[in-house]
């Protein structure tokens, strides 16, 4: 359940480094923009979190698509390295900024708490219906891609940029639009995180490193592999957490990255 | 015979020249020795941050400026560097003296496996992996698996009876060594070897560049500067714990610094450092809560328009000659 939220960080961050080839460091950053969006429109004027995380993605698909005519674009031909740093830079800038306008205090939404039994389980509610949002949002992306004029123009732009552009695909216009959408993932996914945990302004750092290894563990640009990454990190997580302790279990995304690059650095599915 | 001659007159006037630098460099650094002797404390205290940070930043420029690898786990060899020689001054009773080399020491031993693991990973995944490091080590050294070493999340306060004009001359000291490393690696032939592996790492492969073995070597070097000025930093600081010594804002400042004076130039982490110092002091004082975010603004300013930084803004512009040794 855990797994299908950290899916969803970096499936939008897989995504914007496959197709726009830009490290988006400040991706961590968006997930807590989407949380305290969610947090705001329920606390000041009483709006659904389920529909909040529906306000939140095009609001932050917008949001992203502005970041990167604005401020991307000058950077398309630089370096990988330049936009790493950029993008370092911004999600210092957005975390303080976040600290500075909404102080330091952890706050959670209040909302379906309580548990219910299913088949012999106990599960909780909030849990259940953001795991059910994950994947919604998940399916929606796969059939977006995969189907869509637009997707597919993605997805060809991903593989050869020169060539999609030779076919009269506006690269340009795709990369914002890739942009636009995995801050929107970060989002919405931020949205979902605010049912279950409590949202600070430096949550973004958690959720970068676990989207990082997710996205390593996956093969870069890889979407599907993603997903499964996203699961396998819930998964080990949550184990380490019950066996070890939970301090070793913050330990398993770096070493995650640091195995999977020495051993496998193409990640664990072929694409 | 007049060529000759003419040819004297120019080595004549080159050595002119290079006797003035000298000379400046002397003075320089006789007035930097004697600073402790009238100045207030205030302002030592201010000259060790900008030596400690220099070296940082000179240590991060030596091998990322050079190779173009950009390292991202600077804070690991500070982290390491500060907790060995902070564990065998407070636990084992070392003179400072003493546990400051041997932390220096322990941390390029370790980067010896580091850099032969890691550096086989190029571009971004390398600094990916190198943030990874850094994290990953920052909470193992806070579990409670390692706390009997270490002593876990709460950190060591220590006193290490060093006075402050001590601590000042070493760290002067340690600074200007690795300046003058870093000026005589940029001009060697070492230098301009990592730099072919910067520009085109296949091809300096392929014309001979023992690409592996000259990225280690740099590695190395970097680690042993900034582990030492780590050691030193966290014996000012009197205290460690692994959030403060694996921070990643001990990563940041000297790149942020490296990039404003000019990466893979000699001075230009110098020129960063002192500036980056100064606008520290100024901006802390003034705007404590957003001071982290006005940081991340300077540094996308700087990637955005200024890549070259200061100093190689200078260059392009001609007030300083274009040549590497600056």
């Amino acid at each position: 359940m855990l797994g299908s939220v950290y899916a969803l960080v970096g499936m939008g961050l897989t995504l914007v480094w496959g197709v726009v080839g830009i490290v988006n460091i400040a991706h961590g950053e968006f997930v807590m923009l989407g949380a305290y969006f969610a947090f705001w429109a329920f606390s000041l004027i009483h709006l659904n979190p389920l529909l909040s995380t529906a306000f939140s993605i095009p609001v932050f698909f917008f949001f992203g698509i502005m970041i990167h005519k604005r401020i991307m674009e000058r950077l398309i031909k630089a370096q990988e390295l330049a936009a790493l740093i950029l993008t370092f830079g911004m999600s210092i800038l957005i975390w303080n900024l976040a600290q500075f306008l909404w102080t330091n205090t952890y706050r959670s939404v209040p909302y379906l708490t309580g548990n219910f039994p299913f088949f012999g389980l106990v599960l909780g509610k909030s849990k259940t219906v953001s795991f059910g949002l994950a994947v919604g949002i998940t399916i929606a992306l796969f059939t977006f891609l995969k189907y869509s004029k637009l997707g597919k123009g993605i997805r060809a732009t991903s593989q050869n940029s020169e060539v999609a552009l030779v076919c009269g695909i506006n690269t340009m216009k795709m990369r914002s639009l890739t942009f636009g959408m995995g801050v929107g993932l970060a989002g919405a996914a931020g949205a979902i995180v605010s049912l279950q945990w409590v949202i600070f302004p430096q949550m973004g750092g958690s959720y970068i490193s676990k989207a990082f290894a997710i996205v390593i563990l996956g093969g870069l640009g890889n979407i599907h592999g993603a997903l499964a990454g996203g699961l396998i990190i819930g998964v080990l997580e949550s184990l380490i957490t019950q066996y070890l302790s939970a301090k070793m279990a913050q330990i398993i995304p770096s070493m995650t990255i640091l195995i999977i690059l020495l051993l496998r650095p193409t990640g664990l599915f072929r694409k | 015979m007049r060529r000759r001659f003419l040819e004297n007159l120019t080595l004549m006037s080159h050595s002119f020249e290079r006797n003035r630098i000298w000379l400046g460099i002397t003075i320089l650094m006789a007035f930097l020795i004697s600073i402790p002797f009238f100045a207030s404390d205030y302002w030592v205290t201010l000259l060790v941050l900008i030596l400690i940070y220099t070296v940082y930043a000179a240590g991060w420029n030596l091998f990322s400026g050079l190779t173009g690898y950009t390292n991202f786990g600077l804070a690991w060899f500070i982290g390491v560097g500060g907790y060995v020689s902070t564990l065998l001054i407070a636990d084992y009773g070392f003179f400072w003296l003493f546990a400051w080399p041997i932390g220096a020491l322990f941390t390029s031993i370790i980067s010896i496996g580091v850099g032969y693991i890691l550096l086989r990973i190029k571009g971004v995944y390398f600094a990916i992996s190198m943030v990874a490091l850094t994290e990953g080590t920052r909470e193992l050294f806070g579990t409670e698996y390692l706390t009997p070493i270490t002593h876990g999340g709460k950190g060591v306060p220590f006193v290490a009876g060093i006075r402050l004009p001590t601590l000042y001359w070493s760290i002067l000291l340690l600074a200007f060594i690795a300046i003058i490393i870093c000026y005589k690696i940029t001009s060697s032939k070492f230098g301009l070897r990592l730099m072919a592996i910067r520009e085109d790492e296949q091809a300096a492969e392929t014309l001979g560049v023992h690409t592996t073995r000259d990225k280690i070597i740099a590695f190395i070097l970097s680690a042993f500067f900034v582990g030492l000025a780590g050691a030193i930093h966290f014996t000012y600081q009197n205290y460690i714990d692994p959030t403060f010594a694996f921070n990643i804002q001990l990563t940041l400042t000297p790149i942020v610094m490296t990039l404003f004076g000019g990466v893979g130039t000699v001075f230009g982490p110098v020129i960063g450092a002192t500036l980056f110092t100064f606008i520290h002091e100024i901006l802390w004082a003034e705007l404590t809560v957003l001071y982290m975010a006005i940081f991340g603004g300077i540094l996308m300013v700087l990637v955005l328009f200024f890549p070259q930084g200061l100093l190689g803004w200078m260059k392009e512009k001609g007030i300083v000659p274009r040549i590497r040794k600056i």
